[in-house]
């Protein structure tokens, strides 16, 4: 009704419009089928009858401003169009969705007030990608989120998940360490007293550093050898029974499963994945067992040992919340890490 | 409205939840140092999905065991409110009481879907699971199920894959029976199975294992199949009976859509005295794909004409010959072409893919069939297992030389 009456009013007109009007008073005309693509817009306009004139325009909720609906609108005018395929739709919300990321957030909250699922899934999915694999630096800048948080406090929910036995594994590794390291000072004490007797202070030193030299070296070969070790046992893993099976019917168990499974879940590609999973390959530079180093006895390394271990135990602690890049990096629980290795570069040459 | 710089914590709840099942666990979770307003965000979030990615990785195996342990329960500690799905895929857990924990405080917090994925060992489902009454979906792999007597299945489970499972076949069947809206059913790697399943609301089934003998006893919305059947070498035959195992087993689904068989399925269903036609027709029946098929087997050839002729809307059609001897046999001439097979009509069989093609009689006499038979045919893909150059001449002429009902059908001959 309202419809004909539009339609003596403006004849030159074929479309209808959909009167809309924002929080801060402002109305404007939108053509029926792109606002009708909102569901909120869609209930107004059906069960309250408003939107047909400027007197009756829909108030939109706070949320939608001038800018964010006219986007929402572009969107719709695309989408409510039929005969799009699948892949021109995902390329237009591709391009669609590059905006900074203020304007994502608003366009997420007006498009979740109106009500247009589709627009919110998009744009959650931008903001999750932005959001993915950030430090927490790096994602309060983006918000402009303020850090307010106490460093404890930044700690504190997931301390609990610190383990005290891990603390106590910390404790027992440098315990033993220090005691390896007294025995050894004792044995090799005892054969080094001859020289200490015949030679002046400035030779003690040269001859401890020149020795540095060769005993770093072989103890760093025998760290390699441990760790090739190491690896072989460690890859032993899981087995893949399945593939025994595979092979017998030339097909990967996942295009199988991709096969049936047209609308359900992806618990056989799971399922296969499984199968076939794999011990992931760790980088080889994590030790927990360093009785190789003990070979040492010269005191500043001592000293580099303790700070590794203080820091070893820091990074425990602050692994769990500040563990950002360094979680691209392998290396994390290791005491021999960078920090280590780019130390006892300094007096022996030749490392990496 | 005041303009504060920070512009997304006050998102509605709903949102950023939405935003947070997109991250991994890991990453949700580190956004609770962000600052006050995000320190619980993550906490009501429904879906937890673990993984040893969650942790930092290690050569050692026992470290990553213990440090995944200690997140998962961490985790589901400051966790508040319900949980619906869980799922933890990791083979470096296997057995361990923790997860026995974690399965109680799920069937306490209204657990709806649940996956396990874990490693090789002797892990029992503990008696909390069965417990969980909400679950629509569950997904076992490498554990021991053995319900308590009082059991009566999951009344709102409607998706079940169960992968290497220790369970007495008798629990199987009771517990499909006892799931009355199962819609999606996986079993896999089952030894010596003999299973009856009932299920009324079953749409899609995969089995994949060493089956004695399938019935399919009352699926009639059944739209999708796919079959894996292995023997056991001990065994030299399937069980002979006098049902024809094709009707026995496809008898009663009229809505399949599609059909998928590998390596003895196809023997499977020949076993049996042959009835002369079946006795439905597969109206919705669109895609078949039967693999490690015996073309010297005439049974086996009977069957899939049989499939093939009782599907009218057949569009696309995938067959292998099979590599596999266990029954070395003498080809029989099989002059079943000649009756009136040729009076069928494929009216919309459009693509055939044919593999493994060695260039038997019956496997020529096959494709012969098919393109006189199919008016809109277009592509047949035959990929042969002949090495002899020579060999594979001859068999490429002579399915040249076939005649075509369908104007555009085309060869596509694929070197292996």
């Amino acid at each position: 009704m309202s419809e004909g009456e539009m339609a003596i009013i403006k004849p030159e007109m074929m479309k209808s419009y959909i009167w809309l009007e924002t929080a801060d008073g402002s109305i404007q005309q939108v053509e029926q089928e792109v606002a009708m693509f909102c569901p909120m817009i869609c209930q107004e306009v059906i069960q309250k009858g408003v939107g047909s004139s400027k007197n009756y325009a829909i108030s939109l909720p706070q949320r939608v401003n001038p800018a964010m609906l006219s986007l929402i609108f572009d969107y719709c005018r695309f989408h409510q169009v039929p005969g799009r395929s699948n892949k021109e739709r995902k390329i237009y919300d591709e391009k669609f969705i590059r905006m900074d990321t203020k304007r994502l957030c608003e366009l997420t909250s007006a498009a979740d007030s109106l009500q247009l699922k589709p627009l919110v899934d998009l744009t959650s999915r931008a903001l999750a990608r932005i959001i993915e694999g950030k430090t927490p630096e790096e994602i309060r800048e983006i918000f402009h989120l303020p850090d307010d948080l106490t460093e404890e406090e930044k700690l504190e929910p997931l301390k609990n998940t610190m383990d005290d036995p891990r603390i106590r594994l910390l404790n027992r590794l440098y315990a033993k360490k220090r005691k390896e390291l007294k025995e050894r000072e004792k044995l090799k004490n005892v054969e080094v007293e001859e020289h200490v007797d015949e030679r002046s202070v400035d030779d003690l030193l040269s001859f401890i550093n020149g020795r540095d030299h060769k005993v770093v070296k072989t103890s760093k070969s025998k760290k390699k050898n441990k760790k090739r070790k190491e690896q072989k046992n460690g890859t032993s893993m899981g087995t893949c029974e399945a593939s025994e099976k595979d092979s017998k019917h030339n097909h990967p168990s996942k295009s199988r499963s991709a096969e049936v499974v047209d609308n359900t879940s992806s618990s056989l590609g799971d399922v296969s994945n499984l199968l076939s999973m794999e011990d992931d390959i760790f980088t080889p530079k994590t030790e927990f067992e360093d009785g190789y180093i003990d070979d040492e006895i010269d005191p500043a390394l001592k000293e580099m040992l303790d700070r590794e271990v203080e820091d070893f135990a820091r990074r425990l602690n602050s692994s769990w919340v500040l563990s950002i890049g360094q979680e691209r990096q392998p290396v994390h629980f290791s005491i021999n890490g960078n920090g280590a290795t780019r130390r006892l570069t300094g007096p022996a040459a030749g490392h990496k | 409205m005041v303009e504060s710089p920070d512009f997304i914590s006050d998102l509605p709840q709903s949102i950023i939840e939405n935003i947070l099942t997109r991250l991994s666990i890991r990453d949700a979770i580190r956004t609770s140092v962000l600052s006050s307003k995000w320190r619980y965000k993550w906490s009501t979030l429904t879906d937890l999905v673990f993984d040893e990615k969650c942790v930092s990785p290690s050569t050692d195996r026992c470290v990553v065991e213990t440090n995944l342990v200690r997140f998962v329960t961490g985790v589901l500690l400051l966790h508040q409110g319900p949980i619906h799905k869980f799922q933890l895929s990791t083979s470096f857990l296997q057995c361990r009481p923790d997860i026995d924990q974690w399965l109680l405080f799920l069937s306490r917090n209204g657990i709806k879907e649940l996956v396990l994925e874990l490693g090789e060992g002797e892990f029992r489902a503990p008696s909390c699971l069965f417990n969980c009454l909400k679950l629509t979906r569950l997904e076992l792999c490498h554990c021991e199920f053995d319900p308590p007597r009082c059991f009566k299945g999951f009344s709102s489970l409607k998706s079940l894959n169960l992968h290497q499972i220790l369970v007495a076949p008798e629990v199987i069947e009771s517990l499909i029976s006892g799931c009355p809206l199962l819609e999606f059913l996986s079993l896999s790697y089952f030894d010596s199975l003999v299973l009856s399943i009932s299920a009324p609301n079953l749409m899609y089934l995969y089995l994949d294992g060493e089956f004695k003998d399938i019935f399919l006893e009352n699926t009639p919305k059944l739209v999708a199949i796919s079959v894996s059947m292995y023997m056991h070498e001990d065994v030299t035959d399937f069980e002979q009976s006098s049902d024809y195992n094709l009707v026995k087993f496809l008898g009663g689904v009229p809505l399949l859509e599609k059909l998928v068989g590998y390596i003895y399925f196809t023997k499977y269903l020949s076993i049996g005295d042959d009835p002369g036609r079946l006795p439905i027709t597969y109206i919705h029946l669109k895609t078949i794909e039967l693999y490690q098929v015996s073309f010297e087997d005439a049974n086996e050839v009977l069957v899939l004409l049989r499939l093939v002729t009782h599907s009218p809307n057949l569009k696309e059609l995938k067959v292998s010959a099979s590599p596999i001897q266990l029954f070395p046999l003498e080809e029989e001439g099989f002059d079943l072409f000649e009756r009136d097979y040729f009076d069928y009509q494929l009216p919309r069989l459009e693509t055939v893919k044919m593999t493994d093609v060695s260039g038997i009689r019956n496997e020529l006499e096959f494709i012969r069939f098919l393109l006189g038979t199919s008016p809109v045919l277009d592509t047949v893909i035959v990929s042969s297992s002949l090495t002899d150059k020579d060999a594979k001449m001859d068999m490429v002429v002579e399915l040249l030389r076939y005649p075509r009902v369908s104007p555009q059908a085309q060869f596509l001959f694929l070197q292996d």
